[in-house]
This record gives C-alpha cells, sequence and structure tokens, in this order.
C-alpha cells in the first residue's frame, strides 16, 4: 500500500480580528499521494487559501493561529518544526505558486537574480552553477531564449510569462508536492491552456504530486484524480474526480455543477443556488448550507416534519430543524465517497473517518500545438 | 510525441483546407446538438449600428510628451444590435472589448467611425440632446466593488439617475427605488444601507437596480459576472435574462468566458487585438467556427466533465501588443492554421517568420496582406477574417 506523501488532519485555524475570533478553517483533512493531484474547490472565502498556507506555515501570526490538528509530511508534523527546519521543508520538499504572480516576485531583482537565489537557499552550490539551474528550470517551463531573459525584470514580462517564472522558480529545487493555489484565475483562457498542460507535462515527467486549488470546475474536471469541495470552513464532499462529477451527494456539489454554464448545452435558464456566499465573520449554525440548501427546504414541506424558520435579506422558508441546529460532519457515506449532510442517503449510519484517497484519475485530457513560448 | 502532435495539428488542418463539411470532425469543435430554428437576427433596422469603430490611444514619450505611436485598442470595428436582442463580444484581456462599449457610449472618444442609434447619428449629439439619448443606453460594470461609490447610500445610488435626468423626486423616486431595489431581488429597506455592507452579488444587482433606472433600450454589460462566485453567477445571468424579456432591452455582452456568453448571446463577435475575427448567430459560430482563433479558444475551454472529449489545441505564445501589432493577419504569429497551410503551398509564397522562439514557415499572403471580415460558407451572415479558411 502507497503511503500519502502528505495528510492534513483535523485541521483548525482562526484569526483574531477587531470584531472577534474568526474561524476559516475547521476540521478538514485531507491527503496527497505522490503523484497525484488534489483539487480543492470552493467559493471565495471558504478557507482554501488559508488552509494551503497553513501547511508551509505561512499564514501571518498574529492575528492567525493553528488552532488543533496535525500536518504529516513524509512521516514527520510540519506544525512540530522549528522555523529553521521548516525553512528547509519550504521550496525544497514543498514549494508553492499563487494567483498574482506579480506579487510575490521582486520587482526590483531580476527574473535571474530571484530564481539563482531560491536555487541557492536549498542546493549547495555555487552562484554560477545557481544560475545554469535557473537557465534550465525556465527552458523546462517552455520560456524561449531563457539565457537573455535571466536578466529581465518581472515587469517586463506578460502575466502568462511571470506565472512560468514562478513555476520555473518552484521546480528549480525539484519538488515533491506542489502548491497551486489559483494558478491560473488571473490568465487568459489560452495561456490557463498553456499553464495546465506544462503542469500535467511536469507531473509526468517527475512524478511530483499536486495541491490545486482553484474554484472552476473545468479546471478541475480536467486535472484533479480525487476532488475536495469545501463550503464555509469545511470540506463538506470528498470524492474520486469521476464519482464526484457522476454522482455528487452534497447539495452544494450538486448546484454548483449545475449552476456552470456549459458550452453547448443550451438551456433557456440556469440552475441557481439561491442566497449569498457566507462571511465567516456570520457563518450561520448548524449546516452552514442551509441557508441556500434546496434538500432541507424540500424535506421540510413533508407533513410531520420538524421545521424551523429562516429569514434571510431575499426570503423567508422553512427548512429542517436538524439542519438548522446539528452541523453534519464529513462521514464516509460510500465507499471511498465522504459527503456532509444529514439528509445523505445512509448518513446516520456511516463512519466519521478522515477521508483518503490514493485514486488516479482514468482520462488525462489530450493536447495538441506547441508548448513553446 | 511531438511528431504524433504535430501529425494530430495536420490531420486537424488537412480537414480544415478540405473545407466541405468538415467540422464534425474536426476534433476540437465540441459535439452540439443542432438548433432548431436559428433565430431570425435582422428582423427590422437595427437599434444600434456600430461602423468602423476606431479607437487610438497615443503613446507619449519624453518631456514634451510627443506622440511617438498609438495604441489600437480599437481597429476598425463594425456591428448591429437589434431590439430586444444581445450580441456576445468575447476574446481575451487586453483585445479591446471594454474599449468597443465605452466608445461607443462616447465615455472615450472615438478616433473615427460613426455609432447609430434608432436611425441617430449618436456621435452628432451635443447638450441636452445627447443627455436625452444617453437615458436610453447605460452600462454595468465587471467589478462591483469599486463602481459603487461608498460614500452614497443604496438608494441614492439607485435614484441618482432618476434626480440627475429630472424624472422623479421626493416619495416619488423613493418608490421607483424600492420597485427597483424589488425588481433585482434586494429588500427594498436597504435602501438606506451603504455598499459595503452587501456581498459581491448583492452589489451587482445594485449595479443593475442603477442601470435600469431611466428605463434604457440599451445596455452594455462589461463583464458583468466575471468578478462573481460560481453560485452567484448563475443568479446574476438569470436576472439579466429575465429583464430583457420584460423589457425588450438589447444588450452589448462582453465576456471572456465563452460558455456564459454562448448562454446568453443570440449573436457572437469574436475579437482579436482590436478587430473582430469572425461574427455568426450564436448557435452557428459555436457549432461551425471558422477563425483558427476560434477554433482554438473554443478548446481551451476546460469542460466541467472528467472525460474531456476534445482535443486540446495549445496555442504557443502570447497575445502581442496592441502598439505593434503584426503585419497582415494580426494572428498569424500563432496561428496553427497558417503553418499546415504553408507545407501544402509552394515555397514562393511561404516565408519563414520566427515567433515564441521558433521558427516557422508561414504564408505569405499571412504575414502581407490584412484579410477581411467576409462570407464563409455557412449560415448567412457567418463572417471570418482568414484567407485560409473557407
Ligand atoms: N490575515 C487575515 N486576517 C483576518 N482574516 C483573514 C486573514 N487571511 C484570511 N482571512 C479570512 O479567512 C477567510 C478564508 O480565506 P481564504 O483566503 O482561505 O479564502 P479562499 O477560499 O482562498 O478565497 P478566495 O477564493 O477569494 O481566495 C476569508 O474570509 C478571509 O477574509
Ligand atoms: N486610457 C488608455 N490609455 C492607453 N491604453 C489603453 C487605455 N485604455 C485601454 N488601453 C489599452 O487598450 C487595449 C484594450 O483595452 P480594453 O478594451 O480595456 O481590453 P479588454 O476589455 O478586452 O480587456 C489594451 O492594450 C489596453 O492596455
Ligand atoms: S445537512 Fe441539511 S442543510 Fe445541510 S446540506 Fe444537508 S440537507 Fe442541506
Ligand atoms: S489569415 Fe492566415 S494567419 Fe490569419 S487566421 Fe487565417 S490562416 Fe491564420
Ligand atoms: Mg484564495
Ligand atoms: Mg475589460
Amino acid at each position: 500500500m502507497a503511503k500519502p506523501l502528505l495528510e492534513l488532519r483535523d485541521l483548525n485555524v482562526a484569526f483574531n480580528t477587531e470584531r472577534g475570533q474568526i474561524r476559516p478553517v475547521r476540521d478538514v483533512s485531507y491527503s496527497i499521494y505522490p503523484g497525484q493531484t488534489l483539487a480543492v474547490v470552493g467559493e471565495s472565502g471558504c478557507g482554501k487559501s488559508v488552509t494551503a498556507l497553513s501547511i508551509l506555515r505561512l499564514i501571518p501570526s498574529p492575528p492567525g493561529k493553528v488552532l488543533s490538528g496535525e500536518v504529516q509530511f513524509e512521516g514527520r508534523d510540519l506544525l512540530d518544526l522549528s522555523e529553521r527546519e521548516m525553512r528547509g521543508v519550504r521550496g525544497r520538499d514543498i514549494a508553492m505558486i499563487f494567483q498574482e504572480p506579480m506579487t510575490s516576485l521582486n520587482p526590483v531583482y531580476t527574473i535571474g537574480d530571484q530564481i539563482a537565489e531560491a536555487v541557492m537557499l536549498h542546493q549547495k552550490v555555487k552562484q554560477k552553477q545557481a544560475y545554469e539551474i535557473a537557465e534550465q528550470a525556465m527552458r523546462d517551463v517552455g520560456i524561449s531564449d531563457p539565457g537573455r531573459r535571466l536578466f529581465e525584470y518581472p515587469h517586463q514580462m506578460s502575466g502568462g510569462m511571470r506565472q512560468r517564472v514562478m513555476i520555473a522558480m518552484a521546480l528549480s529545487c525539484k519538488p515533491k508536492l506542489l502548491i497551486a493555489d489559483e494558478p491560473t484565475t488571473a490568465l487568459d483562457v489560452t495561456i490557463q491552456a498553456q499553464i495546465l498542460e506544462l503542469l500535467r507535462k511536469i507531473q509526468r515527467d517527475t512524478g511530483m504530486a499536486m495541491l490545486l486549488i482553484t474554484h472552476d470546475l473545468g479546471v478541475v474536471a480536467e486535472n484533479a484524480d480525487v476532488v475536495a469541495v469545501m463550503y464555509a470552513s469545511r470540506v463538506v464532499e470528498y470524492a474520486p474526480v469521476e464519482e464526484l462529477f457522476d454522482a455528487p451527494l452534497h447539495p452544494y456539489t450538486q448546484g454548483l455543477l449545475k449552476s456552470v454554464p456549459r458550452l453547448g448545452a443550451h438551456s433557456e435558464r440556469l440552475v441557481s443556488i439561491p442566497g449569498t456566499v457566507p462571511n465567516p465573520a456570520r457563518f450561520p449554525g448548524g449546516c452552514k448550507f442551509h441557508p441556500r440548501c434546496p434538500r432541507t427546504r424540500e424535506a421540510a414541506a413533508v407533513a410531520g416534519a420538524e421545521t424551523v424558520e429562516v429569514v434571510t435579506a431575499e426570503e423567508r422558508f422553512r427548512v429542517l430543524e436538524t439542519c438548522a441546529v446539528k452541523e453534519p460532519l464529513l462521514r464516509e457515506v460510500s465507499k471511498g465517497h465522504w459527503a456532509a449532510c444529514h439528509l445523505a442517503e445512509g448518513f446516520e449510519s456511516s463512519p466519521t473517518t478522515r477521508p483518503d484517497l490514493a485514486n488516479k484519475r482514468a482520462v488525462v485530457a489530450r493536447a495538441v500545438g506547441s508548448m513553446i513560448t | 510525441m511531438q511528431r504524433s502532435q504535430e501529425a494530430q495539428v495536420k490531420l486537424l488542418v488537412d480537414v480544415r483546407l478540405d473545407g466541405a463539411n468538415q467540422l464534425s470532425q474536426f476534433p476540437s469543435s465540441p459535439t452540439l446538438p443542432a438548433p432548431a430554428t436559428p433565430p431570425p437576427l435582422n428582423a427590422g433596422p437595427p437599434l444600434l449600428q456600430v461602423r468602423n469603430l476606431r479607437t487610438w490611444f497615443p503613446i507619449k514619450r519624453g518631456v514634451f510628451q510627443r506622440t511617438v505611436g498609438q495604441i489600437k485598442a480599437v481597429d476598425g470595428v463594425s456591428f448591429d444590435v437589434q431590439a430586444g436582442r444581445t450580441l456576445g463580444l468575447v476574446g481575451e484581456s487586453g483585445c479591446g472589448k471594454t474599449t468597443v462599449g465605452r466608445t461607443i457610449l462616447r465615455l472615450i472618444p472615438a478616433t473615427t467611425g460613426s455609432v447609430t442609434f434608432k436611425g441617430d447619428d449618436f456621435f452628432a449629439h451635443r447638450g441636452e440632446d445627447l443627455r436625452h439619448l444617453r437615458r436610453q443606453m447605460q452600462i454595468i460594470f465587471q467589478d462591483p466593488v469599486s463602481s459603487l461609490n461608498p460614500r452614497m447610500t443604496v438608494g441614492n445610488i439607485v435614484g441618482e439617475p432618476l434626480t440627475v435626468h429630472n424624472i422623479a423626486w421626493g416619495s416619488d423616486r423613493v418608490d421607483r427605488v424600492a420597485a427597483l431595489l424589488q425588481r433585482v431581488g434586494l429588500d427594498p429597506s436597504y435602501a438606506s444601507r451603504y455598499p459595503h455592507e452587501f456581498s459581491g452579488g448583492q452589489r451587482q444587482r445594485i449595479g443593475i437596480a442603477r442601470a435600469l433606472a431611466l428605463s434604457p433600450d440599451f445596455i452594455v454589460c462589461d463583464e458583468p459576472v466575471s468578478a462573481l462566485d460560481v453560485s452567484i453567477q448563475s443568479q446574476i445571468l438569470n436576472l439579466l435574462d429575465d429583464l430583457q424579456r420584460e423589457r425588450k432591452i438589447a444588450f452589448l455582452f462582453i465576456a471572456h468566458n465563452l460558455a456564459v456568453v454562448e448562454h446568453f448571446s443570440d449573436e457572437v463577435a469574436v475579437m482579436y487585438l482590436g478587430r473582430i475575427v469572425e461574427k455568426a448567430s450564436r448557435t452557428e459560430l459555436y457549432a461551425n467556427p471558422k477563425h483558427p482563433y476560434t477554433v482554438a479558444l473554443l478548446s481551451a475551454v476546460p469542460e466541467p466533465d472528467p472525460r474531456p472529449k476534445k482535443t486540446r489545441i495549445v496555442l504557443s505564445g502570447e497575445v502581442p501588443s496592441p502598439s505593434k501589432p503584426p503585419t497582415g493577419c494580426p494572428f498569424h504569429p500563432r496561428c496553427p492554421l497558417t503553418r499546415e497551410a504553408a507545407k501544402q503551398a509552394n515555397a514562393a509564397d511561404t516565408v519563414e517568420i520566427t515567433t515564441a522562439g521558433e521558427r516557422v514557415r508561414v504564408l505569405r499572403k499571412c504575414v502581407e496582406e490584412v484579410p477581411p471580415l467576409e462570407q464563409k460558407q455557412g449560415e448567412p451572415g457567418h463572417v471570418a477574417a482568414c484567407w485560409v479558411t473557407r
């Protein structure tokens, strides 16, 4: 049996704000196996980035604090390491790329200086060698004429090119795990296609594992092996990618999948999820999805159901009392498929295990055309 | 590996060059059910006619701010919008979509070209006349956060156009604002609150209520859902859809998301570097794309399906800057079609170019002459700007 490279166990993170403590990450668990891509999908503010930053211990503290949980990486809990040991892990074992590459590149140093510095931080090499490694890393991510580009500054490059530089920098130390936080959200679709194709190629060639954070279900469907759906600080569904798209169990996942317009589907009307995305300072009690959930409204309409009234900015309706009062925790509802919903079939009798799947996807997207830019 | 990919591109291009009936075999075009009856697009005179619109921004340098060049953000764009219908405008960032929308509304001066609104030369109007016409043309912005004045209450934001245009005051205005808020799905009591108290989707609803205040016939929707969460996007799209039906509003719907544009538009124009490179009815454009850029763009959209069926065409290079557009066909440095066509052409009709670090052979004509936007095989009105596609 293969062992997971990274295992997150019941992570809880809080921020102390002027208005009191907020808890944007609650009981989050997931695992990533070598060569695997775990996609974390969810809407803004649901806690995707805070979870990822906590893995690298990069949340600003104060105001941020990991309240509890473990981040097991190759047999040790990263939360127990000293800051010095942690610096050895960052960049060398686990690298990260961000949504807006400009904010993570230093405008006053050349691209070459920045990659070479990252290399020298983790490998015992001389400056000259570091530049050679940097040049090769740039060539590997499809940057043409890397010898000249080494001497350019970030502002001289386009968004797509800067994201390539970030990837080159992240990959220069051959990390075992790449955390990619919305790596293509700021990019155009043809450039997104280039970057995703590049990341897939690197994974094929090196067996690197990837934590892919995104809100785009198309990107998830085409790149993930396993998917964790987050809603309002929690993982609410966890399954292999095919299973998640074929048979979603949580009403939030079902709503998301139905509400994206698809190419070629000429539906008159889009299905939409009512209400608004909740803010962590004002999470609702019980199941955090209950003010938007169609399933509990349907169940509440059945005669004899114990219900309570909900009043939102837009409407007034009844939901099941259980949903409004009791928070459902993630359970393995069917083999290899976790969901957090009281009304998921067989939920009450299912075990509350930590989600963990070593699956790989069956079909890999095909691409034609040139990779070089 | 590389070779087999090339073979696939070739296959795909051969099929293209073959002309007739190629699209069902074209691996990148999504398989679509044939539309029952395409909507009639040219019923009656258009509400809005845009002709040869150019918006150039001067590039200034030095102490004397001498103009050293022009950014041709919009470079010769023409289209019609029918009353109560939607024209979708798609393309990658910087291709000029926003500039088109803003130039039409005269928020940016046009360099040349004309806009005719209800048969009237819109650019010729001044003063009171202009104010009157402007009431009928509104805009909804991408960023619901920065497009609303943070120091004004929601009621004042929505009601301001009513006061500015001398339409309603006092309790009449309050009533109208309440009705508008209700119509966009917000509680009328929100009129006394400030924008920061609302989520992105709710702010976009406020922006829509404001745009509706003057009962316009035409609204430019500039990426109205791009900044919103997925679950909120469909709420806003459905709202815009309902409003269009109810009030017969025409939309110029600007977006970079091709699936959203397909869902929303009657007709679609694809822009590249300041020009329209293809335009057709929605059903025709998505089922039968002609321009290699449109084909690549459609193939690049990630499908929410874990078993993707289409083959993606990964274009090389990036969109060039509109301050130095390529000669001839602006797409030629990235175009897979001209490379394949060059392999089958006489050597004299081809040239070698360096693009994105590669040396490739392309058709001379693509480098030297701008292809006109002309009718292609298919539905009448299906136009594309390409020397090779038929
Ligand atoms: N330094 C901080 N201080 C206070 N709150 C914070 C801080 N960093 C993040 N948060 C809050 O934590 C919540 C989760 O943030 P996070 O960035 O993980 O969301 P996300 O799901 O990645 O969102 P997006 O998709 O918009 O990036 C948000 O509500 C955010 O405002
Ligand atoms: N005021 C301006 N001055 C100079 N260049 C501009 C100005 N406004 C837009 N541009 C340029 O015009 C091009 C088209 O811009 P825009 O219409 O905003 O693109 P889109 O909306 O398609 O993203 C871009 O290259 C942009 O940088
Ligand atoms: S627990 Fe209740 S409110 Fe939550 S998702 Fe399930 S049905 Fe909906
Ligand atoms: S004119 Fe030539 S370069 Fe332009 S799209 Fe057609 S084939 Fe490609
Ligand atoms: Mg984030
Ligand atoms: Mg724009």
